[in-house]
């Protein structure tokens, strides 16, 4: 079976969806402290999020060092889920 | 170790207790912020708390636990030849817990009491060593107490733990019986590797006094402990299923440890199991520890139990501290007693305690 996939604007709409915040304010160059909900309870809907829709982990250090929403694009493109 | 298989013994009854003081973590808004506090109650799920008074121990609500339970079965303390208490919050680090509570029952000296020191996986554990006890033969009846104080041990400073946690107590019979009956099957795992992510670093004695009073309260990463969460539990529930050569629609309920209904969730899509077999009960009691697994059993399951009168087939399910992670399929059969109830404050000024609705 197929790794499932995900487009850079679904990508925004899962971390706007995580973080609880507008979509307008999720954007890649985003830093992390502009987002509120980004926060320890955001870090952990982000992992949620990411284990339940492609079975990957991230881990807490590395979640701990996530300071943009493009740190986030990257993660994905590493572990092969972002469409390019 | 991986899976084992144990026959010869039942569950005759399991009594539970939480402290009578009884918090309301939407009234703490004023001292954590009213959307931090709305935010964990809705996220992790717990809106109430019961918490030990001044004074007021495991022990003492362990101690209370199986006092009652002794009295409804009608067992002698003389019959009892094994007592374990699973704590992470001991009266002292000498002696050991299980005999401060040996001499409170006044169980005989024939009774050997030991205490194990372990956290959100120590019910499967205690279940299965006092099962190995009364396989191995010589004990017909034996206590299994499971209590923790998690109260005691939070920073009122740290909201992500102190708006968490509660406090239980509870004690379990088991006794001997012939084999070739129910089978149980347990599985008990450890990751030492993951010490840190759940620790109290001070007052041991690798640093018996710190220079950080912080290090005397419990230190939790979050995101640590619940990768640790995702990645373990699917797989005990699964291997457990095979071990025992069930589907998931075997089991009548599974009792999971109340460690944050978020993660409880998670859990439940991720590994397929029937929302409407896994109670919750952190709402009303929070997360306490070990004992949140026996607490879950006896107030979701007590009613249905005398409602049906039939044997119930539950997983109990435990993982955090150590790391480590547990679970056990066993019966609660149709003359398990299942009791929950208050536990009055200790003192003079006590009241009597009395039973809750589960």
């Amino acid at each position: 079976m197929s790794q499932p996939h995900i487009t850079l604007a679904e990508a925004l709409g899962m971390m706007a969806d995580a973080f609880n915040e507008p979509l307008a304010n999720v954007q890649p160059e985003t830093a992390r402290d502009s987002i509120p909900g980004w926060d320890s309870m955001g870090a952990l809907m982000l992992i949620a999020e990411l284990d339940e829709r492609f079975g990957i982990e991230l881990s807490a250090e590395a979640s701990r060092q996530m300071r943009s929403v493009q740190h986030v694009l990257d993660f994905l493109a590493q572990h092969g889920v972002l469409s390019a | 170790m991986s899976f084992s298989r144990l026959d010869g013994f039942r569950i005759a009854g399991v009594s539970t207790v939480v402290p009578a003081t009884q918090l309301d973590n939407l009234a703490l808004g004023d001292r954590y912020g009213a959307d931090d506090v709305r935010k964990v109650v809705s996220m992790a799920g717990v809106r109430h708390r019961h918490v030990v008074s001044d004074g007021q121990t495991s022990v003492d609500l362990c101690a209370d636990a199986a006092q009652r339970l002794l009295k409804a079965l009608d067992w002698d303390p003389e019959s009892v030849t094994g007592l374990i208490m699973v704590t992470q919050s001991p009266d002292h680090f000498l002696p050991s817990s299980a005999c401060v509570v040996h001499g409170r029952l006044g169980l005989s000296v024939g009774c050997a009491a030991f205490d194990v020191g372990l956290g959100c996986s120590g019910y499967p554990y205690g279940l299965y060593l006092a099962a190995t006890m009364l396989k191995g033969g010589g004990h017909q009846r034996i206590l299994m107490l499971n209590g923790d104080t998690p109260s005691r041990f939070t920073s009122p400073d740290d909201h992500a733990t102190t708006l968490l946690f509660g406090d239980a107590g509870s004690a379990t019979a088991l006794e001997a019986v012939a084999s070739g009956g129910f089978a149980s099957h347990f599985g008990l795992f450890s990751d030492g590797t993951g010490a840190e992510a759940l620790i109290m670093k001070g007052g041991g004695f690798r640093d018996r006094f710190p220079a950080d009073p912080r290090d005397l309260f419990v230190r939790m990463d979050g995101a640590g402990v619940f990768n640790f969460t995702i990645k373990r539990v699917p797989p005990l529930i699964q291997d457990t299923l095979a071990a025992a050569a069930l589907d998931v629609q075997d089991v009548d309920a599974y009792i999971f440890h109340q460690s944050n209904r978020f993660i409880m969730k998670h859990l439940i899509k991720k590994c397929g199991l029937p929302e409407d077999r896994v109670p919750f009960t952190l709402e009303d009691t929070g997360n306490c520890g070990g004992p949140s697994v026996p607490v879950t059993l006896t107030r979701a399951l007590a009613e249905r139990q005398r409602a049906q009168a039939q044997d119930l087939r539950v997983m109990l399910l435990g993982y955090g501290v150590g790391l480590s992670w547990a679970s056990a399929v066993v019966q609660v059969d149709a003359r398990t007693v299942l009791m929950h109830g208050l536990s009055a404050p200790v003192g003079p000024a006590a009241e009597p305690p009395h039973e809750i609705a589960p």
